[in-house]
């Protein structure tokens, strides 16, 4: 168990206060932020290279943050990996073991595993400068998981990366985690990256974590604001809390004029009538109605009707903009290509949207 | 004249004004008297002199260099900006003050009681090997901080991450990563101590057979119109410098940084 408390640190611009992470052992946490939010900052201090304000960190019972690094058993692959040129492959890769004069017998047999794992036995006689991005990207991985440290930090692994380079080395990071289970903690400001390859994620925007938790819970339900614009959330209104339902357990939203009828369960917080909120509709949980089919019960409650204004082609799904005819309030609508050319859609035309309760949620 | 050729005929012609000075040498050069000079007793002291005082002047200059390269390069201090500009010292006043500076040092209370002791500087080899450390020691702290700065201090940050105390990081790392610029600070430096003139003939004197440098001896060569002596003991010097300057240039593995 990894847990670091009210690690503060103040750095030019950079205000860091007050910033807790536990991570278990095993786990495979993301810390998410915004370029330039000062993250690397928080690993440095974490990896000892920089002394914080104040602050504690753990690695299991142990306090290490008045240890220097090589104390702390906490292994760093930085973002420009920072392989060590002049030596081999191999050199590399038994860089840590003989620094820290671990036994070799006892290490042997992971290390064989991860050079197994990793696809790289040809090219542990080769120097850095012969390697491809991705064949460096896993020698780095390598290197710094064959001491078998407490803590393995990743400092936005995947960038700089060809897409299908990237793919591969995504794939060989979720595999390697499922095998080996290192404690990790990566950080990186690409949401799918976070999504497909971590257990948890703390999201740290402007000096401060704005939620943590498990990646599905701060996907579905952002804590904030900042948080769903973050993760790349359209579709956030401003609303006010008009009515609550208390036989059908509801809240009715207003949106500049347009009523939304929101189940309370769909908001984390306690909330009271003329409150003001944000409401999040997710763009691809929302519906285009066909004309004459039959509309299920629960999506008769949030029904508008409105025209398309624009219609982007992005290959894997199709982004149609709406907009409602009476309030004029714009809607972002995701649309799988498959489906979209069933609905034969076109710019102008006028339709029906229902709003799906699973692309609800209310943030106060 | 198209701008390429023109910048290609100010170097050429650089490298044709040394060229023609060296050159114009020879036109005394090969009588008797040259290999006369060339054998002389003092002559053969003087360049041993000038090797073994300019080695030992480097040998210092880097113990102390290096370590403070290192400081200046990694390190974050007070007083880091004072020390760089002092570091110049030696280049922006004249050798010829900074030989003075010392010799004036050796007369204070502290410098007397120093030569008290048994260590004589002032007219002795001792001497010699400090003006040229004075002289040579900001210059090579200088260009090995630079050699340093372009190591990247993320190499040593993974290495201490990995278990490597800093001092480990720094020899097994940092030093082999550096080292071809380290190597070449190192060469050039010694080339600057072996043709110091100003500070050391202040401090140590010109005396031949005793403090007579190779640069020392030119001077006096001069002095006393014993041309074939100078000629002799410049194209050493230019011969010497040529080589070890060359040498630096080829030393060290090239590294392909990421």
């Amino acid at each position: 168990m990894i847990k670091i408390e009210n690690l503060t640190i103040i750095l030019q611009s950079f205000r860091i206060i007050d910033l807790c992470l536990a991570i278990d052992e095993g786990q495979f946490h993301f810390l998410l932020g915004p370029t330039g939010s000062g993250k690397t900052l928080i690993l440095e201090s974490i990896i000892g290279l920089r002394k914080p304000l104040k602050g504690r960190i753990c690695v299991g019972d142990k306090e290490v943050q008045d240890l220097p690094p090589e104390q702390r058993q906490i292994s760093y692959v930085p973002q420009d990996l920072a392989l060590f040129p002049h030596l081999t492959v191999k050199e590399n890769i038994l860089f840590g073991i003989k620094a820290r004069n671990l036994d070799w017998r006892l290490y042997e047999g992971h290390v064989q595993a991860l050079i197994e794992a990793m696809r790289i036995d040809s090219l542990l006689d080769r120097y850095p400068a012969n390697l491809s991005g991705g064949e460096k990207k896993r020698v780095a991985l390598l290197r710094g998981l064959a001491p078998k440290p407490k803590l393995l930090i990743l400092d936005e692994p995947l960038s700089g990366l060809d897409p299908s380079i990237k793919a591969d080395i995504q794939h060989l990071l979720k595999n390697l985690h499922a095998s080996f289970h290192p404690t990790t903690l990566c950080v990186t400001h690409d949401f799918e990256e976070a999504y497909f390859l971590g257990d948890e994620i703390t999201v740290f925007i402007d000096g401060k974590v704005e939620q943590a938790g498990k990646k599905e819970e701060v996907f579905l339900k952002p804590a904030s604001r900042k948080v769903a614009q973050f993760l790349g959330a359209t579709n956030l209104y401003r609303a006010f809390v008009l009515a609550q339902d208390e036989q059908s357990q509801r809240w009715i939203l207003g949106i500049d004029g347009a009523r939304v009828s929101v189940p309370m369960y769909l908001c984390r917080n306690p909330l009271q009538v003329g409150m003001e909120v944000d409401l999040f509709i997710r763009p691809e949980e929302v519906m285009i109605l066909r004309k004459g089919k039959p509309v299920k019960e629960s999506l008769r409650k949030n029904v508008f009707e409105g025209k398309i204004l624009d219609i982007m082609d992005r290959g894997r799904d199709y982004l149609t903009f709406f907009q409602t005819s009476k309030e004029k309030i714009p809607f972002e609508i995701s649309i799988p290509s498959y489906a979209f050319r069933n609905l034969s859609l076109s710019t102008g035309q006028t339709v029906s949207i229902a709003l799906r309760e699973e692309s609800l949620w209310i943030m106060r | 004249m198209s701008f390429r050729y023109t910048m290609l005929a100010a170097a050429g012609g650089l490298f044709l004004f040394y060229l023609g000075l060296l050159l114009s040498l020879l036109y005394f050069a090969g009588g008797t008297g040259f290999w006369e000079a060339l054998t002389h007793p003092y002559t053969l002291f003087s360049i041993r002199l000038s090797l073994l005082a300019a080695t030992l002047a480097t040998l210092f200059a880097v113990a102390i260099g290096l370590p403070a390269a290192y400081a200046l390069s990694r390190f974050e201090f007070r007083g880091k900006h004072l020390l760089d500009t002092f570091l110049e010292v030696p280049m922006i006043i004249s050798p010829i003050a900074l030989g003075a500076a010392l010799l004036v040092f050796f007369n204070t209370p502290l410098g007397e009681a120093i030569q008290d002791k048994g260590f004589f500087f002032v007219f002795e080899i001792p001497g010699i090997i400090l003006a040229q450390f004075a002289t040579i020691a900001g210059l090579a702290t200088r260009l090995m901080k630079a050699s340093l700065d372009e190591i990247s201090p993320r190499y040593e940050a993974v290495a201490r991450s990995l278990g490597s105390t800093p001092w480990r990081a720094f020899y097994r790392i940092t030093l082999p990563l550096a080292s071809r610029g380290l190597i070449a600070s190192v060469i050039l430096s010694w080339a600057k101590a072996v043709g110091e003139f100003g500070a050391t003939v202040t401090l140590a004197g010109a005396m031949p057979g005793k403090t007579e440098t190779m640069p020392i001896a030119i001077f006096t060569a001069l002095a006393s119109a014993n041309i074939d002596k100078a000629i002799v003991l410049i194209l050493l010097l230019a011969v010497l410098g040529l080589v070890t300057l060359y040498g630096a240039r080829l030393t060290g593995k090239r590294y392909r940084y990421d």
